[in-house]
C-alpha cells in the first residue's frame, strides 16, 4: 500500500523563451524546475499553487504530454522518461487526466458514446462488440442516465460533462488519474457533487490521483497529501490535515492567509504578500521566493535551498525551515 | 417610491439626518428576458434591491442566476436588441432605464462605474495607460488641473502627469513612470487591476460595481485587491455593489449579502445573519456546499440543475431542487417577505 | 455481479432502439422547416430537369445548339416561355440544357478544390513543422495572383475546351481551402479534447480525421455552398472568352455574358439564365444553413 506508485527524480520541464533560427535557444521557461516527488499508491496528493507556477505543466509532464528536458519519472519501477510514443502506449491506458474546461475537454461533434468508446478502445479487456455495454455501465458509474448515452456535450450542463470526463478517463481502466484543476471551473454547489463522486471512485477502484487546483480551501478535503509549488519548485510537501496548521515554509502560510473564509465571525484579515509573481524565464537568484519573503537572510539570495525530509511523506525547501519551526512563527494556535 | 417622496417633502435639515438611511440606488422589480431560439428566456425575475451609502452589497450566485444581468442591466450595458426590461433603477430620483443614451452617459462611467472581471482586455490595447488616465483626468478633474497649474505654476502635461502618479499611488501601484509609457499588455493581471480600480474611482463615484473584479486573480493577488477596495471606498465613501460567485469573499469584506438564484433573490440579509441564521433552502444548501479551510466534514451539495430559464418551473424557481417544497411552491410565486430586521426572504416556509 | 452486467445488457439494446427513434425526428425537424423544404424542392428539380434534359425542353435541339434565326430576339410568349436569344433558340431549352454544364462543373470545381484544399490545410494546421511552412507557403503563393486571371493563363497554355477549364479553375482554387482549413485547424488543435486523444495514446493521423475534421466541416460546407455561384460564373467567363464551354453548348454564365450587351433591350437574354443562377444558389445556401443547424451541434 505505501510504496511510490510514480517516482519523480529532479525532472525539468524547460521550454525555449525565444528561438533563434539557428542553433540552441538561450534562455528557458523553468516551468517545473529540479522536481523530485513520490507519488505513493493510493493517496490523492494535491498540487496546489498560484497560476503560472507550472503546476499545470507539471502535471502534462508526468503524463509525458509536456516534452521533459531533463530527470527520470518512474511509474511503478518503469523508466517512462525515455519512451516515444510507441513506447508510451502501455503506459497511457493505465495514467489518465481530468481536464479543467469540460466542455473544452469533449468534442461537439462526437456523442457521449464515441467518447467512450474512443477511450474503451485502449481497455484491452473489453471486446469491441461490448463497447456499448460498457459505456452504459461508465455512465452508471458516475452517477449520469445511461438513456442519455447518444447525445453530444452540449446537451448538459458543467457538472454533468465534468462527469462524463471522468467517465472517460474511468474507461481505459487506469492507475493513476491526474485533475487538472477539475472543479474549478464549476458552481461550488456543483464541485461538491464531483469531489464526492471522485472520492467515492477512488475506494472503489483503487486509484491514485494528482488534484492540481489553485483553491486552497478544497484541499483539504480531497487530497491526503498536499504539495506547495512555487515559481516552478516543489517548496513544501506535508499531510493535508497538518500542512495549514503548522506550516513549515513561509510561503505556505501566506497562501493561507490570502484565502478568505466564509466566516464573518472568523474576524481574520486577509494577509497580503508584498511582490509579484515571478516570471518563470527569469526567476530570482537562490531561493525563488526571497524577494516576498519576511524572513530573508543573505544566503536566501545567493544560494537555493536544499530540499530536507521532515517527516516520512514531508519535505521543504527552505534554509531556515528548523529555526522558523522553534521559533514558532508559522504556526497557527 | 414613498419613502423618497416623503423624504423630499421634509425640510433639508431632517432629510440630511436622514440621508444616512437613504439608499443611493434602488432597483425595483427590475424583469429582463432575452429572445432565443427556443422561446423567450426570462433571465431575471422581480429583482428589488437598495444600495446604501458607503455600504458593500455582496450579489452572490452562481453560473445563470443573473448575478451579471443584473449589474449590467442597471447601466443598460447589455448589447442587442433581443432583449426587454422591465421595471425601474432609481439613482439620485431619476431612473436609469427610461433614460436617453446621452444623459446616460453623465452617469455611466462618472457617478457610477464599473470594474470588470478580466482587466488586461478591459484596457483599450492601442493607447499606453498614461494616455488613457490622463484623457480621464481631463474629463472628470479639470478643476484639479487648472488648481494645481496655478498653485505650481507648471504645464498641463506636468499637472496631468502629477495628479495621474498620485492616483495611482492611491491604488498601490508601484514604479508608476514606466507603467504610464506601457501597454496592457505589458503589465500583470494584478496590476492591470489596479489600474482599472483606479480610472474606476477617479471621479470619486456614487456607486462602484464590481462585477467578479476578483476571480481571475490568484489568491494572494485578490488579498490586495479586496483590501483596497474596501479602503478607497471608505475614503471616498464609494457604496460597492460586489458581484461575485465566491461566499468567502462576501464573508470577508462585505456589509450585506444578496443571494440570487435562477434569477431572483431568494434571500437578502446582513453578512452575519446569511451565515450564522440562513433562511432560504438554498442558501442553507449554498453554505453546506463551500469548502472551507480547516473544517473536515464532508462536503454536501445541493441535488439537481439549474432550471432552464426558457421553460422555469412554475411557481418557486428552486422547488425542484428543494428539500422542503410544499403544495403552493408548485404553482404561485413567492413573494419576498421581511421576517427580521433587514433580513428578507422568497419563501413559503416562512409566510405568516 | 452476473445480474448486474445482464442488466447493463438490456439496458444498452433499450438504448439503441431510442436512438433510432431519434434520427426519424431529425429529419421530421429538417421537413419542418419551410424555407428549407422548398430550397430542397427546387434543386431536386433542377437537377431533375438537368439529367432529364431531352425529355423536359420544349425544343431539345435548340437547347443543345441548333439554330432558329427567323424567331430570333422573340420577347416571353406562349411558344417560348422564357424568349429567344439571339439565334432564335428557346431560352428555356437553353437554360434546361445549361443547367447540366453548370451545376455539373461548378460542383466539380468545388468539390475537387476542397478534396485537395481540405486534407492540406488539416495538415498544415496540425504541423507547424516544416510540411507544413511549405504548404503555407505553396498557398500563398497562389493567393498573391488573381484566381481567374492564373485560370485563364493555365486554360491557354493546357488547352481550350469544357474539362480544362474545369482543371483551370480547380488549381486557383483549392488554395482558399486550405487557408479556411488550415486557420480552424489551428484554433482546434488547441482544444482540450485533442490533448485528451493524444493521452488516450491515439496518433497524428487518427486525431486529424476523427478530432479536427469534423469540427471544421461546417464551415468547410458553408463555403462549398457559397462558392457554387461564383463557379459557375467563373466558368460561364471563361466561356465567353473562348476558353470553355465551346458553342453551340452553352452554360448559364456563358449566357450571362451574352445577353450583357443587349441587356436594356432584350432583358431576358440574361436575366433567365442569371435568375436560374441566383435560384440555385439561394436554395443551396438556404439549405445548407438549415442542415448545418440541425445536424451540427452549437458550439
Amino acid at each position: 500500500m505505501n510504496k511510490p506508485l510514480i517516482k519523480l527524480e529532479q525532472i525539468n520541464t524547460w521550454f525555449p523563451d525565444n528561438k533563434p533560427v539557428f542553433g540552441k535557444p538561450t534562455s528557458w521557461i523553468k516551468a517545473v524546475n529540479d522536481v523530485s516527488l513520490n507519488i505513493i499508491e493510493g493517496e490523492c496528493l494535491g498540487l496546489v499553487g498560484e497560476s503560472g507556477c507550472g503546476k499545470s505543466t507539471m502535471g502534462r509532464t508526468i503524463l509525458r504530454l509536456a516534452p521533459l528536458y531533463s530527470g527520470k519519472i518512474k511509474f511503478m519501477g518503469d523508466d517512462i522518461s525515455k519512451s516515444d510514443d510507441k513506447g508510451l502506449k502501455p503506459y497511457r491506458a493505465k495514467m489518465q487526466m481530468v481536464f479543467q474546461d469540460p466542455k473544452a475537454s469533449l468534442n461537439p461533434k462526437m456523442t457521449i458514446f464515441k467518447i467512450l468508446s474512443e477511450a474503451t478502445a485502449l481497455n484491452l479487456r473489453v471486446a469491441k462488440e461490448n463497447y456499448l455495454e460498457q459505456a452504459v455501465k461508465l455512465l452508471d458509474l458516475v452517477d449520469l442516465r445511461p438513456e442519455h448515452i447518444y447525445r453530444y456535450p452540449h446537451e448538459f450542463s458543467g457538472g454533468q460533462q465534468q462527469r462524463i470526463c471522468v467517465a472517460r478517463a474511468l474507461a481505459t481502466d487506469p492507475k493513476f488519474i491526474v485533475f487538472d484543476e477539475a472543479t474549478s471551473a464549476l458552481d461550488v454547489s456543483v464541485q461538491a457533487q464531483v469531489i464526492n463522486l471522485m472520492k467515492d471512485l477512488q475506494n472503489k477502484l483503487d486509484l491514485t490521483y494528482l488534484f492540481i487546483s489553485h483553491d486552497l480551501s478544497i484541499m483539504e478535503h480531497v487530497c491526503s497529501r498536499v504539495a506547495v509549488m512555487y515559481a516552478g519548485q516543489i517548496i513544501e510537501v506535508q499531510d493535508s490535515g497538518s500542512l495549514f496548521d503548522t506550516p513549515r515554509h513561509p510561503y505556505t502560510k501566506a497562501l493561507k492567509n490570502a484565502v478568505p473564509i466564509a466566516d464573518p465571525e472568523s474576524g481574520k484579515e486577509l494577509g497580503i504578500l508584498k511582490g509579484e509573481v515571478p516570471k518563470l524565464s527569469d526567476p530570482p537568484s537562490g531561493c525563488h521566493f526571497h524577494p516576498r519573503c519576511d524572513y530573508k537572510e543573505n544566503i536566501c539570495v545567493e544560494k537555493s535551498p536544499k530540499v530536507r525530509k521532515t517527516g516520512k511523506n514531508s519535505q521543504v525547501k527552505c534554509h531556515f525551515h528548523e529555526e522558523l519551526w522553534k521559533r514558532g512563527v508559522l504556526r497557527y494556535t | 417610491m414613498r419613502k423618497i417622496i416623503v423624504n423630499n417633502s421634509l425640510s433639508n435639515k431632517k432629510a440630511k439626518q436622514k440621508s444616512a438611511s437613504l439608499p443611493v440606488l434602488q432597483i425595483k422589480e427590475l424583469n429582463v428576458s432575452f429572445n432565443t431560439s427556443r422561446g423567450q428566456a426570462k433571465i431575471l425575475e422581480g429583482v428589488s434591491f437598495d444600495l446604501y451609502p458607503k455600504e458593500i452589497l455582496a450579489l452572490v450566485g452562481e453560473t445563470g442566476s443573473g448575478k451579471s444581468v443584473t449589474a449590467k442591466s442597471i447601466l443598460d450595458l447589455i448589447p442587442g436588441h433581443s432583449r426587454e426590461t422591465r421595471g425601474q433603477v432609481l439613482f439620485d430620483t431619476k431612473d436609469l432605464l427610461s433614460m436617453s443614451d446621452k444623459e446616460l452617459q453623465t452617469v455611466r462611467g462618472y457617478r457610477i462605474s464599473m470594474v470588470f472581471q478580466n482587466p488586461q482586455s478591459s484596457i483599450n490595447p492601442v493607447f499606453t495607460l498614461g494616455e488613457q488616465i490622463f484623457r480621464l483626468i481631463r474629463l472628470y478633474l479639470s478643476r484639479d488641473i487648472e488648481a494645481l497649474k496655478q498653485k505650481t505654476g507648471c504645464g498641463q502635461k506636468q499637472a496631468l502627469k502629477t495628479i495621474a502618479k498620485e492616483k495611482l499611488r492611491e491604488a498601490g501601484l508601484t514604479d508608476i513612470k514606466r507603467m504610464l509609457k506601457s501597454y496592457a499588455g505589458e503589465i500583470s493581471g494584478g496590476m492591470a487591476q489596479r489600474y482599472r480600480i483606479a480610472l474606476a474611482l477617479l471621479s470619486s463615484p456614487e456607486i462602484l460595481i464590481a462585477d467578479e473584479a476578483t476571480s481571475a486573480l490568484d489568491v494572494t493577488v485578490q488579498a490586495h485587491i479586496l483590501k483596497l477596495m474596501k479602503n478607497l471606498c471608505e475614503n471616498k465613501r464609494t457604496a460597492i455593489l460586489f458581484i461575485t460567485h465566491d461566499l468567502g469573499i462576501a464573508a470577508q469584506i462585505c456589509d450585506r449579502i444578496a443571494v440570487m438564484y435562477a434569477g431572483r433573490i431568494v434571500e437578502i440579509a446582513e453578512t452575519k445573519k446569511i451565515f450564522s441564521n440562513p433562511k432560504h433552502p438554498y442558501t442553507k444548501g449554498l453554505l453546506k456546499a463551500v469548502p472551507k479551510l480547516g473544517a473536515d466534514e464532508p462536503l454536501s451539495f445541493v441535488p439537481g440543475i439549474i432550471p432552464d430559464l426558457v421553460n422555469p418551473p412554475r411557481g418557486c424557481r428552486f422547488q425542484p431542487r428543494c428539500d422542503h417544497a410544499l403544495d403552493i411552491c408548485l404553482n404561485q410565486k413567492p413573494e419576498s417577505l421581511l421576517i427580521e430586521d433587514r433580513h428578507k426572504v422568497s419563501c413559503f416556509l416562512y409566510r405568516q | 455481479m452476473a445480474i448486474q452486467e445482464n442488466s447493463y445488457q438490456m439496458m444498452a439494446k433499450k438504448v439503441v432502439k431510442e436512438h433510432q427513434k431519434q434520427k426519424w425526428f431529425q429529419l421530421q425537424l429538417l421537413l419542418k422547416r419551410k424555407a428549407a423544404c422548398l430550397s430542397l424542392i427546387i434543386l431536386v428539380l433542377t437537377v431533375l430537369a438537368a439529367v432529364f434534359a431531352p425529355w423536359v425542353a420544349p425544343y431539345p435541339e435548340q437547347g443543345q445548339g441548333v439554330l432558329n434565326i427567323e424567331n430570333r430576339l422573340q420577347p416571353p410568349s406562349s411558344a417560348s416561355l422564357l424568349g429567344t436569344d439571339i439565334y432564335g433558340r428557346d431560352m428555356l431549352s437553353r437554360v434546361i440544357y445549361g443547367a447540366r454544364i453548370s451545376l455539373f462543373g461548378s460542383a466539380c470545381i468545388v468539390f475537387f478544390a476542397a478534396l485537395i484544399g481540405v486534407p492540406l490545410g488539416l495538415w498544415a494546421g496540425y504541423n507547424e513543422g516544416i510540411s507544413g511552412a511549405v504548404i503555407s507557403r505553396v498557398v500563398e503563393l497562389f493567393l498573391s495572383f488573381p484566381s481567374t486571371l492564373s485560370a485563364i493563363a493555365i486554360s491557354i497554355i493546357v488547352g481550350v475546351g469544357w474539362p480544362t477549364a474545369i482543371i483551370a479553375l480547380i488549381i486557383p482554387w483549392w488554395p482558399w481551402y486550405t487557408r479556411l482549413v488550415q486557420g480552424e485547424a489551428l484554433s482546434i488543435k488547441r482544444m482540450l479534447y485533442i490533448e485528451a486523444a493524444q493521452m488516450l495514446g491515439y496518433g497524428k493521423i487518427y486525431i486529424i480525421f476523427r478530432h479536427i475534421l469534423p469540427n471544421v466541416m461546417t464551415p468547410v460546407i458553408v463555403m462549398i455552398l457559397l462558392d457554387l455561384g461564383p463557379a459557375i460564373i467563373a466558368i460561364g467567363l471563361l466561356s465567353f472568352l473562348g476558353l470553355g464551354t465551346q458553342p453551340p453548348m452553352a452554360d448559364w454564365g456563358l449566357m450571362v455574358w451574352e445577353g450583357a450587351p443587349n441587356i436594356l433591350s432584350e432583358w431576358w437574354i440574361s436575366i433567365v439564365p442569371g435568375g436560374a443562377m441566383f435560384m440555385v444558389v439561394i436554395a443551396f445556401n438556404i439549405f445548407g444553413d438549415a442542415l448545418k443547424d440541425i445536424l451540427g451541434s452549437n458550439r
